[in-house]
């Protein structure tokens, strides 16, 4: 079978209310990259009360919102959406939940005040809201940036770099079964232990931003692999000119290289210009 | 927001600070004279130096000598004073509201664009100020002033304003206010501070500040588009707002004009838009560069020729006529409007080598979209260079912005363009995922982060005759700014 009679189903999860940080960008990757190999990407948008149904979809996206955003789907996803969604992702499904999104998959969220928000139960993870709620604070912007991981993102993930920026005050905790995406070189991740993300299968849970997918191409091949691979036993994936994906990721790398300055021990963890240009050799 | 090119002069601060603190506790009156000094110093020293704008630092001078200045100065304006805060536009609707009041017979001061915190008004005032420390009689002043949105609360602490304006809410600088909702809630809570008698003036079309502030009984004036001319199918992606502010319920348009700008309803609790009492009831383009809109205010109909491009000034406008309604000018007023000219940078026509070059400040994703659907909206091929910079130092590296920008219904239409700035790698990837370029695109795209060096290129790739458009963030293009200044195009940001 030739890639050009293939063709994936794209579950855009609350395209309405979680695409609060260009998560479109996200969609947008995976529908061109698929196009430019002749593979037909078609967004499915699943908004309130819309089941997943396990079978039809091949990749699932969530993005993010605030905190307004996240009680506004939270019982929804939890009962309407989750059944499906962690049948497809037992099924081989791929899955990326960024920030707010990854948050709500886990077992479950707990804001600041009130009661604790039900997750998807999809990863093993937990979120706990250590400072006070942003919509209702009422200290000044200082005080509300003091207590939030808000900064550049730097991941390694197996071989891999990614790169991003992460914006939250929240603190996920991943259970004994669940496994981190990546290992953090700069920034805090998932709660400032070292871990980055969730991965399960497939799937993947992040706080890196950016939106994410563009400007690390190989994520973006990575989830497009998962779903060829659960619909088609095949996920042979041909490579694409990556030049501008490669110098908008390596422009944020050595961005972050500069502004680590000196000879900080952050800067010396971040890999150098060479070993990232012979990456790219590599990899395209 | 830092003032553009605010980065030298800081020296001035330092020492003005210094001298300040060598006095040993004046008496008020003594105190508020002495902070005018140092700031009217730091200010001299700043304009001798000729560098940047600085307009904030002789203000922060002074207050570090006098943190109660701003009210001191502020309350001896005898007309009182407007604020306009909002996320685009408040920059230009001061000029236009300033324009009507100038042509009323009142003397408007304006603080200078985009210094809009306590600092940057404080500034303003003491400018304005004599040695004693007093603003000079003066029966016909009036403050029209432009407020940062995430400043309103301590501003309102100062000033106590006789009406707020509020151009629009949309997500910006998300890096630094953390989430749109922290935002609203800051704008909220600053509202607090406004005096019972101050009108609020809002955008109806807006559906979360058409709900601020709802418990305020504060007296209200709505400004709306009526002419339905300008809708545009479904709900636009740079929507921020898809959700009721009061139940949460689903919003259904009626139309939409731009981003979550429209005629809205709640599904579930039925709040609507308000039926505005300024409304624009035909807006007609009428050139690439200007439109003219029939208003109908309370017991008064006018023709308002805008002079400057694209829906975002439409509404501009109507913000200032609705302002000018607010503080009762004569109806004769809003036609005044003609008179505004593009702030620095908001559509700033330079001519260089001959050619018209127009720069255009975006700094978030439905002013980058508006501004390039108004370039761009005759169907005329547009030869463009495109900035992006983030604040790497500040840390507000997010641009994840201009995943949501238009650019997809805009493809075809750019022949060339050069993308600059620290983060242009970042727009080339956006514009390839736009299929502006790459596989089948239209559009022939050069990477030179270098603004000056970009926009050398943006010129010789564009023929003869034709303009070329600069749509950037801030840091490209105060740094091409400057160089058009050196070479004698442009005058002083500060001069003007």
């Amino acid at each position: 079978m030739t890639m050009a009679n293939r063709k994936l189903i794209v579950g855009y999860l609350y395209p309405d209310i979680m695409s609060g940080y260009g998560d479109r960008g996200n969609v947008a990757t995976i529908v061109r990259r698929c196009g430019w190999r002749g593979i037909t990407a078609e967004v499915w948008e699943l908004r309130l009360g819309d089941p997943v149904v396990a079978d039809e979809v091949d990749l699932l996206m969530l993005g993010h919102g605030g905190e307004f955003h996240q009680r506004l789907i939270a019982a929804d996803l939890a009962d309407v959406k989750a059944p499906g969604i962690c049948e497809a992702v037992a099924q081989g499904a791929a899955l990326l939940a960024v920030g707010a999104g990854y948050e709500l998959l886990g077992r479950f969220y707990q804001p600041s005040k009130g009661v604790e928000l039900p997750g998807a139960g999809l990863f093993d993870a937990w979120t706990i809201q250590h400072g006070d709620d942003l919509a209702t604070a009422s200290y000044s912007i200082g005080e509300a940036r003091a207590g939030r991981a808000i900064g550049d993102l730097l991941v390694r993930w197996g071989d891999e770099l990614l790169v991003g920026f992460e914006n939250h005050s929240a603190k996920t905790y991943l259970g004994p079964t669940a496994q981190a995406l990546g290992e953090v070189i700069l920034g805090q991740g998932n709660n400032g232990d070292g871990g980055e993300g969730v991965r399960l299968g497939c799937a993947v849970g992040t706080y890196l931003r950016g939106p994410c997918l563009p400007r690390n191409p190989v994520l973006a091949d990575f989830l497009i692999r998962g779903a060829l691979l659960r619909r088609y036993r095949d996920c042979e994936l041909k490579a694409l000119p990556d030049e501008l994906e490669h110098a908008a990721h390596d422009t944020a790398v050595n961005r972050l290289r500069e502004s680590a300055g000196g000879i900080s021990p952050a800067r010396r963890r971040i890999p150098s210009k060479r070993y990232m240009r012979q990456r790219h050799r590599v990899y395209s | 927001m830092a003032p553009l090119g605010s980065g030298p002069g800081g020296g001035a601060e330092g020492s003005a600070i210094a001298r300040g603190r060598c006095v040993a506790r004046p008496a008020a009156a003594g105190r508020r004279a002495l902070a005018v000094t140092v700031g009217k110093a730091a200010r001299g020293t700043i304009r001798r130096l000729g560098r940047g704008s600085g307009s904030a630092l002789p203000g922060r001078a002074a207050l570090a000598v006098d943190a109660r200045l701003l009210a001191a100065l502020a309350a001896e304006i005898s007309r009182g004073a407007v604020l306009v805060t909002g996320t685009n536009g408040k920059g230009t609707t001061c000029r236009m509201l300033a324009g009507m009041m100038r042509a009323s017979g009142l003397r408007p001061l304006l603080n200078r664009e985009g210094s809009n915190q306590p600092a940057g008004l404080a500034s303003t005032l003491l400018a304005h100020a004599t040695a004693s420390g007093r603003l000079p009689a003066d029966g016909q002043a009036i403050g029209v002033f432009e407020v940062d949105e995430g400043s309103l609360g301590e501003i309102l602490e100062q000033v106590k304003p006789v009406a707020a304006v509020f151009t629009n809410i949309f997500r910006g600088q998300m890096d630094r206010y953390l989430e749109l909702d922290y935002l609203v809630r800051r704008l909220e809570r600053g509202l607090l501070g406004l005096p019972a008698d101050a009108t609020l003036v809002l955008n109806a079309d807006d559906p979360r500040l058409a709900y601020l502030g709802a418990e305020l009984t504060n007296p209200r004036v709505w400004y709306g588009l009526d002419d339905l001319g300008h809708r545009r199918s479904g709900v636009d992606h740079t929507s921020d707002f898809p959700r009721c502010p009061r139940c949460a319920g689903e919003l259904r348009y009626g139309s939409v004009f731009y981003a979550h700008l429209g005629h809205w309803e709640c599904g579930g609790c039925g709040l609507a838009r308000p039926a505005p009492q300024v409304r624009a009831v035909q807006a007609d383009v009428t050139g690439p560069g200007s439109s003219r809109l029939a208003v109908a205010a309370p017991g008064t109909e006018a023709v308002l020729e805008v002079p400057l491009p694209g829906l975002y000034n439409v509404y501009n406008a109507l913000a200032a006529a609705a302002a000018a309604t607010a503080c009762q000018l004569p109806s004769g007023a809003l036609t005044a409007v003609d008179q505004v000219t593009g702030g620095c940078l908001r559509m700033e026509q330079v001519s260089v080598d001959g050619r018209d070059v127009y720069l255009a400040l975006a700094k978030n994703c439905s002013g980058f979209t508006e501004v390039l659907r108004a370039v761009l909206g005759d169907g005329q091929p547009g030869h463009l260079m495109l900035g992006l910079n983030d604040r790497a130092r500040q840390q507000e590296p997010d641009i994840s912005w201009i995943w949501d920008v238009d650019f997809e219904s805009l493809r075809g239409l750019v022949p060339s363009a050069v993308l600059s700035g620290n983060r242009a790698s970042d727009l080339a990837v956006r514009l390839k995922y736009a299929r502006w370029s790459g596989r089948g695109g239209q559009t022939d795209v050069a990477v030179e982060p270098d603004p000056v060096r970009a926009f050398r290129l943006a010129m010789s790739r564009a023929p003869e005759g034709q303009p070329v458009w600069v749509v950037s963030t801030d840091l490209v293009l105060g740094e091409l700014r400057e160089w058009l200044r050196r070479r004698g195009h442009v005058g002083k940001i500060w001069a003007r």
